[in-house]
């Protein structure tokens, strides 16, 4: 890993934010999600939006990728609008769940992005198996996903959403149904793979250290409606290695991330 | 999110499940044939087994009609199938399809289907066509609903994947929503499959001079109890045969994947 990512906004931003709101009908009136939202991020970064529950972190990564309409404002990626970005296949989304198909393999899984998007077909199949490779699980490519654990199940998720070479990674608590073992794991295959493919990633949570950990900068939210309260930029040094979960360092980057999402 | 399946239970041998059954019948079958000769039961209130097997053996028409029925049913529940699920796929993705279409399928539902043999029988004559016409209209409710359902059973999570790849919507139905479908289509074939014959010997008994509908009619009004005795069995034996072949066929499609994760 070289340097970390440029801290603020830099000259073009990969993705802009420009006062995002988002408000849903409801049986009970409109609810305001999403209010006045401005970040930019840029190229190869890794943002973490953080918040607690229900504070509009996913619907404004759905904004960004084009899966949801913004009510107010605009977004920009590299200077278009987000559906022009997922026109071009720019997004590659990572759930919560794992969203596989059950009747396809492990391969089969990965393969489907591929099938959509027009990647060669001849490169296709070695693509796969390359990417399975990089989490571990190129000997489980024939397996189906009730053959494989959580864990796995997860890492096919996030392969799939590499495979045809997406420049952006928006990830929706990928870990959060996890045990803590396996998505310690998860984080180290994640940022393994963000150094060997890299991307800009976007990526919600709502646990502390996760966000420290894999993050450049984090954005922490309040609750609804969902507001930037405070950008932290982790100063921490790439790459990231378990130990540093107990540096001095890492525990002030908690506090203050904690004081901030409290106050 | 469910934990692996372990490997499913080993299914007991087919003639451990058949024999009870098989066992069961026969006694029946003899209690049945001793009461009628201890009773002297006459041929035409009840005739014995062995009676009505004779007849089925002499019918030498019997394939003719069977194969008459088994067509009407068939091509009725073909067609339904094919325009059943074209609907659907259309009702899936277009909300006017769903509001505009949807209830008039409920209430074709709930027309009874005798209702309607006159009329068509006054439309399209004494042929094949009301027949056929019968069975697809039987069979197209279920079809439409189950098929509906499955395809509105594919994941939220898998279907915002597709869109944010910029899937299109033939991806998306081919690729997803109708391999999420097959289950549930294939469980309407089912339940299809033995209503489609109920059609056409339905529409049979309403102006017909051939099929097992006819049978039946006729060998009631002439007191043929025999004779009705060996259409009802082709007719029990169509309908154990045509849902036993499409349990198969959905349990093959079923192979290697766990449906319950998508049937919520």
């Amino acid at each position: 890993m070289t340097s970390p990512a440029p801290l603020s906004g830099a000259a073009a931003p990969c993705i802009r934010l420009h006062a995002v709101g988002v408000t849903y009908p409801t049986a009970r009136g409109p609810v305001e999600a999403v209010a006045d939202v401005g970040l930019d991020i840029g190229e190869g970064e890794f943002v973490a939006l953080l918040g607690p529950t229900g504070c509009g972190k996913s619907t404004l990564l759905r904004v960004i990728g084009d899966l949801t309409p913004p009510c107010r404002g605009q977004i920009e990626v590299r200077g278009q609008g987000a559906a022009a970005a997922r026109r071009r296949n720019e997004f590659g989304f990572v759930f919560q769940e794992p969203a596989l198909l059950p009747w396809r393999t492990a391969l089969a899984n990965v393969h489907l992005p591929l099938e959509v998007v027009g990647y060669p077909a001849e490169r296709r199949v070695r693509r796969c198996e390359e990417l399975l490779d990089l989490v571990g699980l190129l000997g489980f490519k024939d397996n189906y996903p009730h053959e494989l654990s959580g864990g796995m199940k997860q890492r096919v998720a996030i392969v799939r959403a590499l495979a045809w070479d997406p420049s952006i990674l928006l990830m929706d608590e990928p870990f959060s149904a996890l045990d803590e073992l396996t998505r310690n794991r998860l984080q180290e295959d994640l940022l393994a793979l963000w150094a060997v493919e890299h991307k800009t990633i976007v990526f919600v949570t709502h646990n502390i250290a996760e966000a420290v950990y894999l993050a450049d900068r984090v954005a922490v939210m309040s609750a609804r409606p969902g507001r930037i309260k405070a950008l932290l930029p982790v100063r921490l040094p790439r790459p990231r290695r378990p130990q540093m979960r107990d540096t001095v360092e890492f525990l002030e980057h908690l506090r203050t991330a904690r004081e901030a999402l409290g106050g | 999110m469910s934990e692996p399946a372990g490997p499913p239970a080993p299914e007991t041998r087919a003639w451990e499940r058949l024999l009870p059954p098989a066992l069961f019948l026969v006694a029946a079958l003899l209690v049945w044939e001793a009461a009628v000769w201890w009773f002297g039961i006459p041929r035409w209130l009840l005739p014995a087994p062995t009676q009505i097997a004779a007849r089925f053996v002499k019918m030498k028409t019997l394939w003719y009609h069977t194969g008459l029925t088994v067509m009407e049913a068939a091509s009725g529940f073909a067609a339904s199938a094919l325009v059943g699920i074209a609907l659907s796929a259309g009702i899936v993705h277009s909300r006017v399809l769903e509001r505009g279409v949807f209830p008039y399928v409920i209430v074709s539902n709930a027309i009874p289907i005798i209702a309607i043999i006159p009329l068509l029988t006054i439309w399209f004559g004494f042929g094949f066509a009301p027949k056929i016409m019968i069975a697809a209209i039987i069979t197209f409710f279920p079809i439409v609903t189950n098929t509906t359902r499955g395809l509105k059973s594919a994941d939220a999570s898998v279907l915002d994947f597709m869109r944010s790849i910029n899937a299109t919507r033939w991806q998306v139905f081919s690729k997803v929503q109708f391999p999420c479908a097959l289950p549930y289509i294939f469980a309407a074939f089912r339940i299809a499959s033995s209503l489609s014959l109920v059609g056409a010997v339905v529409a049979e008994f309403y102006g017909s001079d051939r099929g097992l509908g006819f049978l039946v009619i006729t060998s009631a009004t002439q007191l043929q109890t025999d004779l009705l005795f060996v259409a009802i069995s082709v007719l029990a034996l169509l309908g154990v045969g045509s849902f036993t072949l499409f349990g198969r066929i959905e349990r093959a499609f079923g192979q290697g994947r766990v449906d319950v994760e998508y049937r919520r």
